[in-house]
């Protein structure tokens, strides 16, 4: 049996050899080998899929499962739930428990998740006099503006209110909070109501009015490093950022707090599924392997390193994540989290980031560019 | 065991035969075969993931055709080309006609000119991400004479194929400036000696003995860095990823999304024949036109 995963730090390839040791323990009987894809996962793991030699468990990535849901190249995992008394599914929160089902059917396990809240600057706040983080859209925008100001009188801004990045994860968060969505059940696009359109229009303006920046303005790589070096008051982004500012502005004061509401709160999140590919030689000891990775031992140890958090409420709530004053407000998120997963072909996500991009970069228009992008990418629904 | 052979003739070429087939062999394998098979998948809807292949006929092109975002990417390619290949060729020349002077320092140059050429092509485009970023090298630079060129060189719609065209034209100059160097060393020091005694300046060497005497190079260093052009890859994939909006999508990036992250082998494959096909009428139009042995 073969498990495969991909490691985007060294942090995370300790804690899952660390895991499977502790498996080792526990089923001396299992074999497995562990075989970590560096880097082009996806490509890899479709590859591998194509030429009957994909491993018998695997992560996938959950904006790319909607295709492989349709490709049929899963196995159905329903039986496995049913008969593994240990396994507990109910434990799951409801928004990933059936995050990756087709016809009804469980087709992955949600190993972990991540949503967007805001990161903001305390000690800023405290300066220009603000106590609490914007509550709705209107308070980002002052708040933003607020914040925004030249601090060493050359004229020039140096310091943002928000930082944002010209990406549409970024910009979904708005859309589901004024009460749009990218596709409805079916699958009709919803990019040219008018919740969508006004909710870009909102995104934009923050950037065209000058009270937010992107990365690219201020020369850095993402939202985190913007507003490590003290460029932005306020940024979106998930938990990847904890870590990141700890090892590289471990002196900077900041706090989290759930997104600003629109008409209503909501936010995205993300999620890594366990699957078990359809012609795994091994499913049963797959299904092991997954039972225990996945299973409240496996999530606490996982979750435990604040590399993401945990899918299980009883995991969450053994570990003190509700209480924990950063860890809490993603928690508190899950409520209102909205799953990003688009029933199109890949192609959709390129062409919608050139969409963004046209926006930010060629100043494009909001309604008729949208109005160009529904007409695209309709024709890339998956079946 | 003692082979015999009836004449001279076939001895040699059962010999050249032995010691062909093991690299003809893995050229089958890893080029010939693939080119075949690629030729044949852009007639199927073939996607890895799903056992049932249809045959399409000549669907995938006509979809190709009608594709904007390939349109752009053919654009994009023939801009990249007609930009790169002139420039780099002229000036991997001119390189090489200062380097093959008796100028002090002259085995440092070469090697300076020669190391872009050496290096991981996802090396140099790294470090031209920085160069290119907005607190840059190159703003700097600029801000230093006196433009205050606040922009982001790679996010910028009208200026990152431009940028990706230098950074390539700086790479591939030191690599065909050593085949010109090649070029240049057989050309008999007589013709300059009698170009001198005519009254010829270094400008009138350089265009009448050097340009004529070094055109089987030239020929050579076109086609090379016409293909390579056609094909640009790796630079656009690390910097730009074929943004913004589309604006630095080449053929060969095109190729590679729809193959490997839109599951579409056949569509990937069909617009692969397509660039296959321009390098060839390219190729042979520049055989045709601009023969190398006119001389």
């Amino acid at each position: 049996m073969r498990f495969t995963s991909w490691q985007s730090s060294p942090t995370e390839e300790k804690v899952i050899r660390s895991i499977l040791k502790g498996f080792d323990t526990k089923h001396p009987e299992t074999p497995y080998l562990y075989q970590p894809i560096p880097g082009n996962y996806s490509e890899k793991i479709q590859l591998m899929l194509g030429t009957g030699t994909a491993p018998d468990l695997f992560w996938l990535k959950g904006y790319t499962s909607p295709s492989y849901l349709s490709f049929n190249v899963l196995k159905e995992l329903d039986d496995y739930i049913a008969s593994d008394a240990s396994f507990d599914n109910e434990d799951f929160f409801p928004v990933f428990r059936n995050a990756f089902f087709k016809d009804g059917k469980c087709y992955g396990i949600a190993k972990d998740f991540n949503v967007y809240v805001l990161f903001y600057n305390s000690e800023m706040f405290e300066e220009a006099g603000l106590e609490e983080p914007p509550a709705d859209w209107e308070e980002l925008y002052t708040y933003s503006k607020q914040l925004t100001k030249d601090t060493d009188g050359d004229g020039k801004v140096d310091q943002y209110g928000l930082v944002i990045e010209p990406v549409h994860e970024m910009l979904m968060p708005f859309v589901f909070q004024n009460g749009g969505q990218f596709h409805d059940e079916a699958g009709n696009l919803g990019l040219t109501k008018p919740a969508f359109i006004e909710a870009t229009e909102f995104y934009l303006k923050l950037y065209k009015d000058g009270v937010a920046t992107i990365p690219t303005d201020v020369g850095a790589g993402w939202n985190g490093d913007v507003m490590g070096r003290q460029q932005a008051a306020m940024a979106i982004s998930g938990a990847w950022a904890i870590p990141y500012f700890k090892e590289n502005y471990p002196e900077m004061k900041y706090k989290v707090a759930v997104l600003p509401k629109g008409k209503q709160a909501a936010t995205l999140a993300f999620s890594t599924a366990f699957v078990i590919a359809k012609e795994a030689p091994y499913p049963d000891d797959a299904w092991k392997l997954l039972s225990y990775m996945a299973g409240k031992e496996g999530m606490a140890e996982w979750t435990q390193s604040g590399i993401a958090l945990p899918t299980r409420k009883s995991v969450a709530e053994e570990n003190k994540f509700y209480e924990h004053p950063i860890y809490g407000t993603f928690m508190e998120s899950v409520e209102f989290a909205h799953l990003y997963q688009i029933k199109f072909m890949e192609r959709w996500s390129d062409e919608m980031s050139a969409t963004m991009q046209a926006f930010f970069y060629r100043d494009a228009p909001v309604k008729e560019s949208l109005q160009k992008l529904e007409e695209k990418i309709s024709k890339y629904k998956l079946k | 065991m003692k082979l015999r052979f009836s004449s001279v003739k076939q001895e040699q070429q059962v010999w050249a035969m032995i010691f062909l087939f093991a690299p003809l062999l893995l050229l089958g394998i890893f080029v010939f075969f693939p080119i075949v098979f690629a030729f044949v998948v852009s007639f199927y809807d073939w996607n890895l993931l799903i056992p049932d292949k249809p045959f399409v006929g000549l669907a995938n092109y006509s979809e190709l055709f009608k594709d904007e975002v390939f349109i752009i990417s053919i654009k994009n390619t023939i801009i990249y080309t007609i930009g790169v290949v002139p420039t780099q060729t002229f000036a991997a020349l001119f390189l090489a006609f200062i380097m093959n002077q008796k100028i002090k320092g002259r085995t440092f140059f070469r090697i300076a000119f020669y190391i872009p050429a050496i290096t991981s092509s996802v090396v140099t485009s790294i470090i031209f991400v920085w160069i290119y970023s907005k607190p840059g090298l190159l703003n700097y630079l600029l801000a230093g004479i006196g433009i205050d060129a606040q922009i982001d060189w790679l996010t910028n719609p009208n200026t990152v194929l431009p940028s990706i065209m230098m950074l390539n034209i700086w790479t591939t100059s030191g690599f065909f400036m050593v085949s010109f160097l090649a070029g240049l060393q057989s050309i008999p020091q007589s013709l300059y000696e009698a170009a001198k005694i005519d009254g010829a300046n270094s400008w009138q060497q350089f265009w009448n003995i050097t340009v004529p005497m070094v055109r089987p190079i030239t020929f050579f260093v076109m086609v090379m860095s016409l293909i390579g052009c056609f094909q640009v890859f790796d630079q656009i994939f690390i910097m730009s990823s074929g943004g913004p909006d589309n604006a630095s999508t080449t053929m060969s990036f095109f190729v590679y999304q729809n193959s490997f992250k839109y599951f579409k082998f056949g569509f990937g494959a069909a617009s692969a024949v397509v660039l296959a096909c321009i390098i060839f009428a390219s190729t042979y139009l520049q055989k045709k036109y601009f023969p190398s042995e006119a001389y």
